[in-house]
C-alpha cells in the first residue's frame, strides 16, 4: 500500500473541508479523486504532502506519516500542485536543472522525459513563450526527473485543450506501465474513466463512493437496454428504437420473440458514466461549485 | 543542516533569472549611476559624497528591494510551492536568495569604491560597512516578501521602511529634534556615519568598532524577528 488516507478530517473555521475521508493505492495504480471545485480534494493533496495538518485521522505514504517527515518522504514523490508554476525568464532546461541540482539526481532522465513529451527540440526556448500544454507537459518532467516512486498530480488537465489532455493521458499511461503508482484529482469524468484503475468520488468533504470504474457503474447501474428492431417487415423504415428495463418480466419476452422472429437489429445495454453516478450520488453535477 | 549543493542551486537559478529581470537590473545600476552624476556632474559637491549617497541607496534599496521581490515573486507566480515540496529546507532559500543579493551588493560597491578612487583601506573599511548593514536591509527585504502576497505589493509594505532607512539618515543634523532622535535607532543612520567617516574625515577602523557594533545588533535582532514571523507565517500563505 503507497498511499493510505484513513478517517481524514479537517476544517478551516466552521467549514468542514473533509469529514473522514480514507482510501487507499496499491503500488502501480493510477487513483483518481473526483468531486467539483471546493469539494476537498486540493486540502487531502496538501495533508498528503505535508503542506497541512489534518485535525484528525492519518495520511500515509508508504506507510509512513507525511508531516514532520516531508524531507525524506517527499524525494520519493513526484508532486504537479493545481496552481504549480515554472520560472518563466529561465528556458525549459534551466528549470529542470534547477530541480535536478535541488534533488541532487542525475541529467539523464531530463533527456529522457523531454524525448517522451515531445520537447527535446524545445529545451532551450523560454517558458513564457510556451502553451499552456507544453508548460503543463515541463512540469509534469520536473515531478518525474529524481524517479519517484508515486506521482500526485492535482488536477493536471484542468484548462488544457483535448489535443493537450489527450497526449498527457497517453504519458500517464506509460508511467502506469513503467510502475509509478499515481493520485490524480480531476472534475473531469472522462478523463478518470480512461486513466484510474481505482475512483473516490469526493463530495463537500465525504467520499460518497470509491471502486473500479465498471464496478461503479455496473453497482448503479439502473438495468435499461436500448433495443433497435424492426416493427414489421427487415426494411429501414421499419426500424424502431426502444428503451427497456431489464427487471421488468416483459422485457425478456419481448426481447425472445423479437430474437426469434429474427427481427432484431441492435442491443445495447444503458450503462450509467461516472458524471451520472455522480449526480445520482449527491444531486449535484460537476460542473458546479463545492461551497 | 543546510546543503550546500541546494543553496548554491538556488543561488545559480538567481542569478540566471535576474539577467532578464528588468526590474532588478535597473535597481542594480541606480547606485552605479548616482554616484556617477554626484560626483561628475553636480558642482561643489564635498569629496565622498557621490559615493556615500550611491552606497546607501545600494544597501537601503537593493539590498531591501532585490530580496524581497524575489520572495514575492515565487508567491505571485505560484513557484514557492513546488520549491517546498522539494529537498530545498526555508533556510536554504532564504539563504539562496539573500547571498545573491550579498554577492551583488558587495561588487556593486566595489564598482563604486573604484569609480570614486578610493584607497584600499577605505575600500576595505567601506565593504566591511556595507556587507553588515546589508545583512541587515536583506532580512528586512525577506520580511518584507513574506508578509507581501505579490510583487506589486512589496512596494506598498517596503515603502515606508526603504523611505525611513534611506532618508532619516540623510536628513539627521539639520536641526530637526524628531528627525535626529529617530536616526540613532537605524542602522542605516550608523553606516552612513562610517561612510562620512572614512570618505572625508578619512578616520581609522578603530574609531568605528561601536558603529560596526550597533550594526551588527540590529542585523542580529532583524535576524530573529525574520525567525519569527517565518515560524508564525511560513513561505506559503
Amino acid at each position: 500500500m503507497l498511499i493510505k488516507v484513513d478517517n481524514l478530517k479537517k476544517s478551516f473555521g466552521k467549514r468542514t473541508a473533509l469529514n473522514g475521508v480514507s482510501f487507499k493505492v496499491e503500488a502501480g495504480q493510477i487513483y483518481g479523486l473526483l468531486g467539483p471545485n471546493g469539494a476537498g480534494k486540493t486540502t487531502t493533496i496538501k495533508i498528503l504532502t505535508g503542506q497541512r495538518r489534518a485535525d484528525s485521522g492519518q495520511a500515509l505514504l508508504f506507510g509512513e506519516k507525511v508531516f514532520g517527515r516531508q524531507e525524506e518522504l517527499l524525494k520519493k514523490v513526484g508532486i504537479v500542485p493545481e496552481d504549480a508554476n515554472l520560472y518563466e525568464r529561465l528556458t525549459i532546461e534551466q528549470n529542470l536543472t534547477f530541480f535536478k541540482r535541488l534533488y541532487q539526481c542525475s541529467d539523464e532522465l531530463i533527456d529522457f522525459y523531454l524525448e517522451k513529451v515531445n520537447l527535446i527540440d524545445e529545451k532551450k526556448t523560454k517558458v513564457k513563450s510556451l502553451s499552456k500544454g507544453m508548460k503543463q507537459k515541463v512540469l509534469l518532467v520536473r515531478a518525474l526527473i529524481h524517479k519517484p516512486e508515486i506521482l500526485i498530480l492535482d488536477e493536471p488537465t484542468s484548462g488544457l485543450d483535448p489535443a493537450s489532455a489527450d497526449s498527457l493521458h497517453k504519458i500517464l499511461l506509460d508511467l502506469k506501465e513503467d510502475g509509478i503508482t499515481i493520485l490524480l484529482t480531476s472534475h473531469n469524468m472522462e478523463e478518470v474513466d480512461k486513466l484510474c484503475d481505482r475512483v473516490g468520488f469526493l463530495h463537500q468533504g465525504e467520499l460518497v463512493a470509491s471502486g473500479r470504474p465498471v464496478d461503479l457503474k455496473l453497482n448503479y447501474s439502473d438495468n435499461r437496454v436500448k433495443v433497435l428492431y424492426y416493427s414489421n417487415e427487415a426494411v429501414e423504415e421499419n426500424l424502431v428504437k426502444k428503451t427497456l428495463q431489464l427487471d421488468d418480466p416483459e422485457t425478456g419476452k419481448f426481447i425472445a420473440e423479437l430474437i426469434q422472429n429474427g427481427r432484431i437489429k441492435s442491443i445495447h445495454s444503458l450503462e450509467p458514466t461516472l458524471a451520472d453516478i455522480f449526480v445520482k450520488l449527491t444531486g449535484r453535477n460537476l460542473a458546479d461549485d463545492g461551497f | 543542516m543546510m546543503a550546500f549543493k541546494r543553496i548554491l542551486a538556488i543561488l545559480i537559478k538567481e542569478a540566471q533569472d535576474i539577467r532578464s529581470n528588468s526590474n532588478l537590473l535597473v535597481m542594480y545600476l541606480m547606485p552605479i549611476l548616482f554616484t556617477y552624476i554626484w560626483e561628475n556632474f553636480i558642482p561643489d559637491m564635498p569629496a565622498g559624497f557621490g559615493a556615500a549617497f550611491g552606497l546607501i541607496f545600494l544597501v537601503v534599496m537593493v539590498g531591501m528591494y532585490v530580496p524581497s521581490m524575489l520572495i514575492a515573486e515565487e508567491k505571485e507566480k505560484n513557484t514557492i510551492e513546488v520549491l517546498m515540496l522539494s529537498p530545498a529546507r526555508p533556510v536554504e532559500i532564504f539563504v539562496g536568495k539573500g547571498l545573491l543579493t550579498f554577492i551583488t551588493i558587495i561588487i556593486i560597491s566595489l564598482i563604486i569604491n573604484i569609480m570614486v578612487g578610493l584607497s584600499f583601506n577605505i575600500q576595505l573599511i567601506i565593504i566591511i560597512a556595507t556587507a553588515l548593514t546589508s545583512l541587515f536591509a536583506i532580512f528586512v527585504g525577506m520580511i518584507v516578501g513574506m508578509i507581501s502576497p505579490n510583487q506589486m505589493s512589496t512596494g506598498v509594505v517596503g515603502l515606508p521602511i526603504y523611505l525611513l532607512l534611506l532618508l532619516i539618515p540623510q536628513l539627521s543634523g539639520i536641526g530637526i529634534s524628531g528627525v535626529d532622535f529617530i536616526a540613532r535607532f537605524l542602522p542605516t543612520y550608523y553606516y552612513l556615519n562610517i561612510l562620512e567617516l572614512t570618505l572625508i574625515d578619512r578616520v581609522a577602523i578603530s574609531d568605528l568598532y561601536i558603529h560596526f557594533s550597533i550594526i551588527a545588533f540590529s542585523s542580529f535582532v532583524i535576524f530573529a524577528l525574520l525567525l519569527y514571523i517565518y515560524r508564525q507565517k511560513g513561505l506559503l500563505d
